[in-house]
């Protein structure tokens, strides 16, 4: 495992070319993976359709994958990705894993290969949970992604099992009748610890140091290792430019995804979020920032959230769901 | 310096349309070492469909991993080939088992893009056809013909739900970009089998193949079968199959996939057509190759039953499967009675349909009576094709449409005979419908 430096300096296999929005996390995401993975090791990367494939592997553009800008002579920053539909990304990479095991085994393969899967929420969350659990389930020796951004962002920011309640969604709208979303969101995390996992986490780059370190394990791991990725979504949240990396961080801190790492065998931890409320900052201040929670929250003129008249047992809903999200992190996190 | 060494070194590439390839990455010779011989000598045993089908996947060294999900009638298949992995646990082959098959289908593309010099078989039957749906329409134009998808077929689609076979589920997905071969007979299964990656993995072709037989008729009765030794079944594919010249994931720098994808992969995607047109040239190569090889006959178009030198005949048959074979003695009988001269073809290659083979077997035919099996909503899948492919004749034969042995029911002597008469109508000049539906012997 290399130090965060040498990490943050190796060259990337995500390239200029994605047409992904402007403050987007999954680039960011997408950045610091592609540098964990310049490890000395060959790399394969599967990809369920979503924003993070549209954006990067668009036609006519240039694909926004490879390795190194000189000859490709090293074998080991090879970079090879495979795209199929939404659900597909776990079992994509759970065959490749298998094959080059196979291959392994036989002698036929001396080289390593570190094998990678990618998919929005509504791939693995919604469409995909069968695939995603399965994979699990079958203990595969591969890294999944699942980039949470609690939308179907690509396809017009619809509804996902991911999506907090009372965010407007362009299938949950707000209005006289309606207040957003009124689902729980799907525990994926438990469920992923129950079907298998070896590393089960959430973690976005905004916490950089852990989500670099987090993914080295997840590489190094014997069985499967998953990542929910919260990805704050700029074009589905509606937030101003620039607060991309604060809402990640709010959103962890204030219990909405706290910053999680459980690994099996040796439990887990929540990081910058502690199970008391009151230590916590208020869930208003990451709503307020979002214009899909402005029929709940709005911004005063001091840049201060404020509950809308009327809302505040709907706030308080949220406040006491962010509570119940923040002990069952705490929960899971003692289990072995 | 072992290869292992060589990695830490600048590894030898070639530039390719779909990137860098590492010839040096994957040593195919150590995958064919690790192959355990099935049958080291020709053998004569009783089987039926699914266990020939299961027994020549087994022999080729090429096929190292077995993904399925069971459905009536091909689940014998994957439990044939997972109680002959059980037999060898230190053997290279693994059977790999998943949640549906829709999962299957997944995993087709990604372990046949992980090593596309590897054959990659399923089998599979109907409704799990159509939930492999979703990717095989994908897989299609993928460039990945080492996928072996072994279609059993089934009624779908049809209420109630019926597990004979007929052969509506494979009809139903000729737009899925697979090269489609029909199979009647257990002979037939087993060495199509064998043929039909040679076919797909040409490197002009580079299409998934979809062999198929009928579900319960040739599924599930046995039948004597003859086995070739494993090493000549592996000369044989080897002059056919050559390393692919694309990269794969493990030995590439390759970026590929179906919804939106890099500028090659779209050409690829448009030279869909021509690659399988070209099919249509290779298959009775490789067919002449076979008959040589092992002396019995390789793939063709359609088999033929009842021409002589003089192509001049009254009625001839279009159709395919195992009921062909109750023709071949309600032909000559109806020829006795009538007078009229009967002869026909099964079908083998469904997709591409091989419509210059067709139209030259046919143009001597005053009448061409088609007989379908699976649902259409029209006239029927062949009777379009043929129609298709006489159309450029100046005077091309009448066409008689019928359907019968609809949801796997036997084709009788008594039906053909049926069918038959109605193509004797349109010979004496009587006005036919667009179609007729026949069962036990009688139009409906």
């Amino acid at each position: 495992m290399s130090g965060y430096k040498d990490t943050a300096m190796a060259e990337s296999c995500f390239r200029p070319g994605s047409t992904l929005c402007p403050g987007c996390m999954e680039a960011v995401a997408f950045q610091n993976l592609g540098r964990v993975t310049d490890n000395g090791i060959k790399t394969i990367f599967t990809i369920g359709t979503s924003c993070a494939e549209v954006s990067t592997l668009a036609f006519p553009n240039v694909v926004a994958w490879g390795r190194g800008d000189g000859p490709p002579h090293d074998y080991t920053k090879s970079f090879a990705i495979l795209h199929n539909v939404f659900e597909s990304a776990p079992t994509l990479a759970e065959a490749a894993r298998d094959v080059a095991d196979t291959l392994t085994r036989c002698g036929a393969l001396e080289s390593p290969v570190q094998v990678v899967s990618a998919s929005g929420d509504g791939g693995a969350l919604a469409i995909g949970l069968r695939a995603l659990l399965h994979t699990i389930h079958r203990r595969a020796r591969v890294t999944i992604l699942v980039l949470v951004n609690e939308i179907f962002a690509n396809t017009g920011f619809q509804y996902s099992p991911a999506t907090t309640p009372f965010a407007e969604t362009s299938t949950t709208p707000v209005g006289p009748d309606f207040q957003g979303n009124p689902q729980m969101p799907l525990d994926y995390i438990h469920l992923a610890i129950a079907a298998g996992a070896e590393i089960v986490a959430q973690v976005s780059p905004a916490h950089g140091k852990l989500y670099v370190k987090t993914l080295e394990r997840c590489l190094d791991a014997k069985g499967t290792a998953v990542v929910f990725v919260p990805a704050p979504c700029i074009s589905g949240w509606k937030y101003e430019d620039g607060q991309t990396i604060e809402l990640a961080l709010l959103g962890a801190r204030t219990g909405v995804f706290p910053a999680f790492v459980w690994e099996r065998g040796k439990g887990g931890k929540i990081l910058d979020c502690p199970v008391e409320q009151s230590e916590r900052p208020a869930v208003e201040e990451f709503l307020g920032a979002q214009r899909r929670f402005q029929h709940l929250v709005r911004r005063n003129a001091d840049g201060k959230a404020a509950v809308r008249t009327g809302r505040a047992d709907d706030v308080e809903q949220l406040r006491a769901w962010t509570q119940a999200n923040v002990e069952r992190l705490y929960h899971l996190a003692e289990l072995k | 310096m072992s290869m292992a060494q060589e990695l830490t070194r600048p590894m030898p590439h070639v530039t390719t349309p779909g990137g860098e390839r590492y010839d040096r990455a994957i040593d195919l010779e150590r995958v064919r070492a690790a192959h355990r011989v099935l049958y080291s000598a020709r053998e004569t045993l009783m089987a039926d469909g699914n266990t020939a089908a299961a027994i020549a996947t087994l022999q080729m060294w090429r096929c190292v991993i077995f993904a399925g999900f069971p459905i009536t009638p091909s689940t014998k298949y994957i439990e044939t080939v997972a109680a002959r992995i059980a037999e060898d646990p230190k053997g290279l082959k693994r059977i790999k088992l998943l949640e549906a098959e829709h999962a299957v289908a997944d995993y087709m593309v990604g372990a046949s893009a992980a090593c596309r010099d590897l054959i990659f078989p399923t089998a599979t039957s109907s409704v799990g056809l159509d939930h492999m749906t979703e990717t095989t329409r994908s897989l299609g134009a993928s460039g990945l013909g080492n996928v072996l998808l072994i279609d059993v077929y089934r009624a779908t689609a049809n209420f109630p739900l019926c597990i004979e076979g007929d052969p509506s589920d494979t009809l139903a997905h000729r737009d899925d970009g697979f090269l489609q071969i029909a199979c009647r007979g257990k002979q037939q299964i087993y060495d199509t089998m064998i043929q039909a990656p040679c076919l797909g993995m040409h490197h002009e072709v580079l299409t998934p193949v979809m062999p198929g037989y009928y579900g319960i008729k040739d599924s599930h009765r046995s039948a004597r079968l003859t086995v070739e030794p494993d090493l000549a079944l592996h000369a044989f594919q080897d002059r056919w199959i050559q390393p692919c010249p694309l990269p794969g994931l493990i030995n590439g720098d390759t970026a590929f996939g179906n919804c939106v994808t890099s500028r090659y992969f779209q050409g690829f995607k448009v030279a869909q057509k021509h690659r399988m047109e070209r099919a249509l040239d290779l298959l009775p190569q490789i067919g002449a190759d076979f008959a040589r090889t092992f002396g019995r006959p390789g793939l063709a178009y359609f088999d033929q039953t009842g021409w002589r030198d003089d192509d001049s005949l009254d009625i001839a048959v279009v159709s395919m499967g195992p009921d062909f074979g109750t023709l071949e003695t309600a032909g000559p009988a109806f020829e006795k009675k009538t007078g009229l001269r009967v002869a026909g073809i099964a079908m083998r290659l469904l997709t591409p349909f091989p419509s210059k083979a067709v139209r030259r077997r046919l143009a001597g035919a005053r009448v061409v009576l088609v007989v379908n099996q699976a649902h259409h909503y029209g006239r029927g899948h062949l009777t379009l094709d043929v129609v298709d492919a006489l159309s450029e004749l100046d005077r091309p034969p009448r066409v008689v449409s019928a359907f019968a042995g609809m949801g796997g029911a036997d084709v009788s002597e008594a039906t053909w005979e049926a069918m038959l008469e109605g193509a004797r109508e349109a010979h004496a000049g009587s006005p036919t419908p667009p179609y007729r539906v026949y069962h036990e012997g009688r139009a409906l």
